[in-house]
């Protein structure tokens, strides 16, 4: 069993930091690759977040939290 | 639409093994920046993967391909290992590109992918200059330049498709339209409804076919090959085939028609081709099976690969910008040029313009890679002050080419042919047309070295002439752009100002395994010098001391040497001893050649023919008052063009520019 680790992603060009809107899984979930899981608002944007893992998923952060680029947000034990 | 059993069945199943390690690929990136593992903007090339791996599968080992930033699927096809291409995403030693260039920078000239750039529609004049060079050789390699929609409506691709037709060059411009030039669709951005319709006004060939088919995609480009390569020059080949998602990763897509693009996901080529081969009974599920996990585990081993690679060392910050990293400005390496002055045993008396003609004759007569190109360069023109007259009668118009008035081209053209070795000579006339095609030179000549880690280089020599302070020439065609070059890392600089130095450095310029500038003053043109016979090369990178002096040191460059030797002259007569520094090279700069002579006098006046502000004086004074600030007995002045345009009237012209009276003036009130 492998750890992978979700971080905020870099959506757009001028992207710092992002909101995370909503989990659309529950913390302890199966996801499979290309689930949608979260969606991230950017300044510009809102962008949807498919899970690039397929595992059980552990959220480390609320929906309503701003964060940086390259924060962790998940892990995923596959 | 006609069955994939037409091309063959071994050809139709690599077609589809390539786009299924193109989406693989593909997939993968995204997957590493929806996990926050990767950073930075990426640009899918979902639906467009049937062309690359068709044209791909049509391409010889040695042919060459040219793409822009959307690039996976290109990159892919021509044959890059994939772990260099995810190493290079992750920005490591191990890339492509050894972590400098990055995903926008991508190349590879073991592939033979040997430009993607990051500007729209700059690879097309570059791709003419692969098959100009293919073409001058004989060597019989294609080149296959793709851009988007979005670039057919750029200059540059206007510029390098009128000049492929016109040379008959073996390239195939592939036009992959996707239907949106990043947020706006092609309606909204083509008034016409067909990019290849454009080929009749070029004159040349032009075809559409459908991106989404392999056989359509195989039947168009194979044509267009076969006449590339058989001598009949270049195609136009507009390739259709609609983008499955936003500009980039994460992009919105509401630009979008959405039901249309629901069908085209729904009908993407990666779902068709592979429903193709299992009803045509090319290929079983199990073996289409086989080539999915295949990739899948290709492209997990690559990026396993690259996440593991070592990261690139700091020192390599500074490496890569020229051939030598001794001769930056800053930095660990930089350290100047302590070579001596050749001293020919024979010389004649000439002009300095002579002596540029000298200079590339004596090129062209000893080195076989060596030709020029430039607007009206050839004979009975031979330039327009006859810089090259008489070159194309004894060379051939091969190897004295000229071109239409298309600098972006001329430039392009340049670059391409010295990614083969070979070693061009562009002339841009004046200064001033260097505007035209910056993007070129600094964008793309610059830093191509520094953008393949080493593994391309771009050793051409770009002459022009700043025709400032000898009247009528007015604001557009009079200017000395020197500063803008030196501000570009990865250009060298040279602006002589004697007959001697003109050839001696034109001849170093054209063997220098950097991309160089030779600005070339009009002022300076018809004053005659003494010039060596043959080959002799003046060093790039160091300076001359015209005349020793104790007092002062006068520093200049190119026709601004006439005002400071005048000033010198003068102040002699008035008992001031000045050393007249004549720097020859902006870059690399031979600053010790400065500052020993500083050392030596306390007093520096530095004088050029650019605009005073923000000028390559301010650099050079700055760093004088670096280095020997409690030496200095005065602080040190600047004398460059007054801040504006070159006036056409005679009057401002005469006060817009230094002169001798001005250097005289500081230089009194400096000693006072």
């Amino acid at each position: 069993m492998a750890k992978m680790t979700l971080k905020i992603p870099k959506g757009a060009v001028s992207m710092q930091e992002g909101t995370i809107v909503e989990w659309l899984v529950a913390d302890g979930d199966k996801v499979s690759v290309g689930q949608h899981i979260y969606d991230i608002e950017t300044e510009k944007s809102t962008i949807e977040i498919e899970s690039p893992f397929e595992g059980t998923i552990k959220i480390l952060v609320p929906a309503g939290e701003t964060l940086a680029v390259g924060h962790p947000v998940a892990e995923i034990y596959t | 639409m006609t069955q994939l059993a037409s091309i063959g069945r071994s050809a139709a199943i690599g077609i589809y093994e390539t786009m299924v390690r193109i989406a693989a690929c593909d997939q993968g990136i995204q997957k590493g920046l929806a996990a926050g593992e990767l950073q930075f903007q990426y640009y899918p090339a979902g639906g467009q993967e049937a062309i690359a791996a068709t044209i791909g599968a049509l391409l010889d080992e040695g042919d060459r391909s040219v793409t822009t930033y959307r690039v996976i699927h290109d990159i892919v096809a021509k044959g890059t290992p994939v772990s260099e291409i995810f190493a290079e995403m992750y920005g490591k030693a191990t890339g492509c590109s050894k972590g400098k260039g990055g995903p926008m920078h991508l190349s590879d000239p073991k592939s033979g992918l040997m430009v993607t750039t990051g500007i729209v529609g700059a690879g097309a004049p570059i791709a003419n200059g692969l098959g100009l060079a293919a073409q001058l050789k004989g060597t019989g390699k294609v080149t296959v330049c793709s851009f988007g929609d979005g670039a057919a409506n750029i200059g540059a691709v206007h510029e390098a498709l009128n000049m492929a037709a016109l040379w008959k060059l073996p390239v195939v411009f592939v036009c992959q339209n996707n239907l949106y030039a990043e947020y706006t669709s092609f309606k909204e951005s083509t008034s016409s409804s067909s990019i290849a319709d454009r080929a009749q006004g070029y004159g040349m060939a032009g075809e559409e076919c459908d991106g989404c088919d392999p056989v359509s995609v195989y039947e168009a480009a194979g044509r267009a090959i076969d006449r590339a390569r058989t001598g009949h020059g270049p195609t136009l080949l507009e390739c259709i085939a609609p983008r499955l998602q936003g500009h980039a990763f994460g992009s919105e897509q509401t630009h979008m028609d959405q039901a249309q693009l629901e069908r085209d996901i729904e009908n993407a080529p990666l779902v068709t081709v592979r429903k193709r081969l299992l009803e045509e009974g090319l290929a079983s599920e199990e073996q289409l099976a086989v080539i999915e996990k295949t990739a899948a585990e290709e492209v997990a081993a690559a990026q396993a690969f690259a996440a593991k690679s070592v990261d690139l060392d700091s020192s390599e910050l500074y490496t890569e910008i020229f051939a030598d990293d001794s001769l930056l400005p800053e930095g660990p390496g930089s350290g100047g040029v302590r070579i001596e002055d050749p001293k020919p045993s024979n010389t004649t008396k000439m002009m300095f313009g002579e002596a540029v003609n000298n200079a590339l004759d004596t090129a062209l007569a000893s080195d076989p890679s060596v030709f020029l190109l430039g607007e009206d360069i050839m004979d009975p023109a031979g330039g327009i002050v006859k810089a090259t007259y008489g070159l194309s009668t004894k060379h051939g118009l091969d190897r004295v080419r000229g071109t239409p008035i298309s600098e972006q081209a001329i430039v392009g053209a340049a670059i391409g042919a010295s990614l083969e070795g070979m070693k061009p000579v562009a002339e841009i006339m004046v200064c001033d047309f260097a505007m035209v095609c910056m993007d070129q030179i600094a964008n793309h000549a610059a830093k191509l070295r520094y953008m393949s880690g080493g593994r391309t280089s771009v050793p051409i020599t770009i002459r022009m002439m700043s025709a400032g302070n000898v009247g009528s020439f007015g604001a557009q065609h009079s200017q000395s752009l020197e500063s803008w070059f030196a501000h570009t890392p990865g250009l060298k600089v040279v602006a002589p100002s004697t007959a001697f130095d003109a050839k001696g450095l034109l001849l170093s310029c054209i063997q220098d395994p950097d991309p160089c500038i030779s600005l070339e003053a009009m002022r300076c043109f018809f004053v005659p010098g003494d010039v060596g016979e043959g080959d002799y090369r003046v060093p790039i990178g160091k300076a001359a001391v015209r005349q020793s002096g104790t007092d002062v040191t006068l520093i200049s460059y190119s026709w601004g040497m006439q005002e400071i030797q005048a000033a010198a002259q003068t102040l002699a007569g008035e008992g001031v001893s000045a050393e007249v520094i004549d720097l020859r090279t902006i870059v690399p700069l031979d600053l010790e050649a400065v500052l020993s002579s500083v050392r030596k006098t306390g007093r520096a006046i530095v004088v050029h023919p650019a605009v005073e502000f923000c000028g390559f004086g301010a650099e050079l004074s700055s760093k004088i008052h670096e280095n020997l600030f409690a030496e200095l007995k005065a602080p040190v002045a600047r004398l460059g063009a007054r801040y504006t345009p070159i006036p056409f009237n005679q009057t401002l012209e005469n006060l817009h520019f230094p002169n001798a009276a001005g250097v005289l003036e500081k230089a009194r009130s400096m000693l006072a």
